[in-house]
């Protein structure tokens, strides 16, 4: 469903991305784990329409990404919910999640949807007409997960829901996800820095570092989290031939 | 970084000699009207490169340079005008400016001295603001030293003119301080204050955790940059002959931040470049606007046109090239033995913004 | 008391005027991170509009004979142009430029507005008459106040409803304060970048019409730099009042024409010729002490 090859991206004169190819298959959880600065925000960026890559191709159901507005990637069904959370502050908590419906125009599940969604997140209803900026860390990563899904994206990228949440809190957001794949056959991106639940959550993993994927495989392959360990922090630290081509 | 003196002061010494060089050819070649132009743009050169030592080192825009020259090209005319002029319309002026008439440098040197002292009073005050606040901030400056310059009748004689002032700059002298602002300006970029300066435009956070004081180093550019402005406004004042609180407002602010623009903010080279190019587009517009004739009739561009087609200009170069046509590197030989000039002497680009 | 409730009236009425350029310097500010200096010219242009375009000394009305729905309708329609123009031509191509080279860009709109107006109206100041029987004064009391005031204030009242309601209530409009308030974030949810920053161009270019008609009733005459000064105080405004907050920039403009009349009427009067300087330094205070302004743009965010 969507295909990234070879993707290089830089801002200015740091490289951010050198050559990045991955594949994310029709209701498949694919996850990319990686350090700080590995470059997992910036891929999703690109993917996005956020950031021009130097290089490459993104192609979503064999639709080219690249140069496309960010806007229209939305329209195509990719749904992004970034880092840091982004609710907007000075609206309320319902403007929030009605934002997408309203910008593509498309009305007609809005009450169905947001109830199934309040389902999964009954605080958002409890705060429903207060300026987002008032709720909690954990509540508002509640909403921009909410936000994203009223659209009925059919590829859904989730940058680092933990983050800064209290364990509970990340329970709830991953139990959301979770029931949601099941209910929706969602398709799903996620980053995250540390590969624990990922290795339970996803179907595969990929490995991000200094802008290179190191590793990838399916999660069942994965599961003593040896290779991933040493993929994460470079103990063998030559690049992968498969990059050196790349570059 | 091991450099033989001569190769860092090569760009130096290469730019001296082109403006030289072509002040001179223009000045012994051409008539008295194009002596008069390559005066009045030797004064702007002088006041545009002082501009660039603040913005082109610090990356903060400021709109409030030309309230310096304001200042400066006051005190000039304070100092230099008929003292019976003086006596009779600008009798809130202390004794000794109304009494007197100063020598030439003593008018320039007074008027630079001012303009940089307020730079310091002010510039202490506002450059702990970041960015854009600081710009509005210096915005704020023009429209007050505007406002007070055009009410305060019994020293500036208010929104009408000083009349009287010996216009003794031509382009020798003209010449001899832009090539004195040129070389400050190199200098102060090559300082440590400059280096320190131009670390913190590229990377605040990593300049504040090395120990470096924003504030001081801003601050240190910001009187210096001032005092070099105030020498064009001194310039300009003896030059013309007149000063008017209105020449010193935001169209000669839109015209100096577009030279800078135009040739690139971030080097001296690029302030040069851009108030020669402003210089020779707005000369042949006069030109056109002045009328040409092709056989028998006359084709005469509108008035307005030569202020249009320098704000398309700018815009143009915003757009396409918002480096400058310098890309805001300095002046350097072709390559001679592989080794590209270092990176200290190159500007980096201006941060590309947030 | 009569001298405080004739003051009070006349800060009102120049805070509406503020208050309404403001809030077009406002909107595209909180969408673009622009401080539009060419939007002063848009309030020369609007002016302008009213007479038939010609370098002789006396003006002749042409859309300024209209009735005073159809003048509105038109002039609007023709800022809305210029503005939308403005973005097409220049400030859609420097959207990722920082702020103060987005300054910049606007600096060079404005000369190229104001010389081709020069061009086609020619250089002289022209008296125009437009509206002129709103200059009858209304006797309350003791108090006398022009006609005009009350048309400002009231003018200014339902274009900051109207404006109010637009943006709170429609589609469009909460879409507008989405990106206002992060406009990546927006376009990642499908708001659409050029419709919400066209639209923030005409919502000013409106703003800038009804501000430029008001003007000219109010000063008589055309000049090709008479939308400047507004233009500056407005933009004080939105800086005092907190840059990107629509509120705010009402607010300020209050603000603002508050402090210069009633420094106007208070001052002792041989600081009375410098009571713009007294503006302008306040806020170069505000910016030191206060730099979000009155109504800052973020609510509150707590944290977990």
């Amino acid at each position: 469903m969507l295909e990234i090859q070879d993707l290089a991206v830089s801002y200015g004169g740091t490289t951010a991305l050198a050559g990045v190819s991955l594949n994310v298959r029709e209701s498949e959880a694919v996850c990319v784990v990686g350090p700080n600065g590995a470059g997992k925000s910036t891929l999703m960026a690109a993917v996005a329409g956020g950031v021009p890559p130097r290089r490459g191709r993104i192609t979503f159901d064999g639709k080219d990404l690249v140069g496309v507005a960010p806007e229209n990637i939305a329209r195509l069904g990719i749904s992004m919910v970034p880092e840091g959370r982004h609710v907007f502050g000075t609206l309320t908590v319902e403007e929030n999640l009605l934002i997408g419906t309203y910008a593509m125009g498309d009305r007609r599940h809005v009450s169905k949807d947001s109830e199934l969604l309040l389902g999964y997140f009954p605080r958002l209803k409890e705060r429903w007409r207060q300026p987002a900026g008032r709720l909690s860390g954990g509540e508002q990563q509640m909403l921009v997960i909410a936000r994203a899904l009223m659209t009925r994206p059919r590829l859904v990228m989730v940058d680092e829901p933990s983050l800064g949440l209290a364990p509970k809190i990340v329970d709830t957001v991953y139990d959301a996800l979770l029931g949601l794949r099941r209910e929706r056959g969602l398709t799903m991106l996620i980053n995250e820095q540390s590969s624990d639940r990922m290795l339970k959550f996803s179907d595969r993993i990929y490995v991000l570092r200094n802008g290179r994927i190191q590793l990838e495989g399916p999660t069942g392959e994965l599961q003593d989290g040896e290779a991933i360990t040493r993929a994460y922090f470079g103990f063998d630290d030559h690049p992968a031939p498969a990059l050196s081509e790349a570059m | 970084m091991t450099e033989t003196p001569i190769r860092r002061i090569l760009p130096l010494l290469l730019l001296l000699a082109v403006v030289a060089a072509v002040a001179a050819l223009v000045t012994l070649v051409g008539g008295d009207e194009a002596q008069l132009t390559v005066t009045e743009a030797l004064i702007r050169l002088t006041v545009v490169v002082g501009i660039s030592i603040f913005i082109g080192n610090s990356g903060v825009v400021s709109f409030g340079h030309i309230g310096f020259m304001c200042i400066a090209a006051y005190a000039a005319a304070w100092a230099t005008c008929n003292p019976m002029w003086k006596q009779l319309m600008l009798t809130g002026l202390p004794m000794f400016l109304q009494e007197n008439q100063y020598p030439f440098l003593a008018a320039v040197g007074g008027g630079a001295v001012l303009a940089a002292a307020v730079a310091l009073v002010f510039g202490a005050v506002i450059l702990r603001l970041s960015g854009i606040a600081a710009s509005i901030a210096t915005f704020a400056f023009l429209a007050i030293v505007n406002n007070v310059y055009s009410n305060w009748d019994t020293v500036t004689a208010g929104v009408s003119s000083i009349i009287g002032i010996p216009t003794v700059v031509d382009p020798w002298i003209g010449l001899a301080f832009a090539l004195i602002a040129i070389v400050l300006a190199f200098w102060f970029k090559n300082s440590r204050m400059g280096l320190m300066l131009r670390a913190t435009r590229d990377d605040p956070v990593a300049a504040r955790a090395s120990g470096v004081s924003i504030v001081r180093v801003r601050l240190a550019a910001f009187v210096l940059s001032a005092f070099v402005v105030g020498l064009g406004g001194t310039l300009y004042a003896q030059f013309l002959g007149v000063v008017t609180v209105d020449m010193f407002y935001l169209q000669l602010t839109f015209v100096t931040l577009a030279m800078l623009i135009i040739g690139g903010m971030g080097s001296i080279t690029g302030a040069v470049v851009g108030v020669f190019a402003v210089t020779v587009f707005v000369e042949f517009f006069r030109y056109l606007e002045a009328g040409v004739t092709v056989g028998e009739s006359v084709f005469g561009l509108p008035e307005g046109s030569q202020e249009i087609a320098l704000g398309v200009g700018m815009a143009l170069i915003l757009i396409f090239m918002p480096q400058g046509l310098t890309r805001s590197k300095e002046l350097k030989l072709p390559r001679s033995k592989g080794r590209p000039v270092p990176a200290a002497l190159t500007a980096r680009e201006l941060p590309a913004g947030s | 008391m009569i001298n405080f409730a004739q003051t009070f009236i006349d800060a009102l009425s120049l805070g509406s005027l503020y208050a309404l350029a403001a809030l077009g310097i406002g909107l595209l500010f909180g969408i673009l991170r622009l401080i539009n200096f060419a939007y002063g010219d848009l309030i020369t242009l609007g002016a302008y509009a009213l007479i038939i375009p010609s370098t002789e000394a006396v003006a002749t009305l042409f859309i300024g004979n209209w009735p005073w729905f159809l003048v509105i309708a038109a002039v609007a329609v023709v800022v809305v142009v210029a503005a939308l123009a403005s973005d097409f031509l220049v400030f859609r191509h420097v959207r990722r430029a920082d702020p103060s080279t987005l300054m910049i860009a606007s600096f060079a709109v404005s000369f190229v507005i104001q010389n081709v107006i020069l061009m086609f109206y020619g250089s002289r100041p022209k008296s125009v008459d437009l509206w002129s029987n709103l200059n009858y004064q209304l006797q309350m009391g003791e108090v006398r106040i022009p006609l005009l005031q009350i048309v400002t204030i009231l003018a200014t009242l339902v274009l900051m409803g109207g404006l109010t309601l637009l943006l709170k209530r429609t589609s469009l409009g909460i879409q507008m304060r989405a990106a206002a308030e992060d406009f990546r974030m927006a376009r990642y949810l499908g708001v659409r970048g050029n419709l919400v920053i066209g639209l923030a161009f005409a919502l000013s270019g409106v703003l800038a019409a009804v501000a430029s008609l008001l003007l000219l009733s109010q000063v008589g005459t055309l000049s090709q730099t008479m939308g400047v000064p507004l233009m500056l105080f407005a933009f004080i405004a939105t800086v005092v009042g907190g840059m990107g907050s629509l509120v705010g920039a009402a607010t300020g403009g209050f603000a603002v024409a508050f402090a210069s009349v009633f420094l106007q009427a208070y001052l002792p009067d041989e600081l009375r010729p410098f009571r713009d300087s007294f503006v302008f330094g306040i806020v170069i205070l505000m910016l030191l002490v206060r730099p979000s302004g009155l109504i800052p743009t973020k609510a509150l965010v707590e944290r977990v």
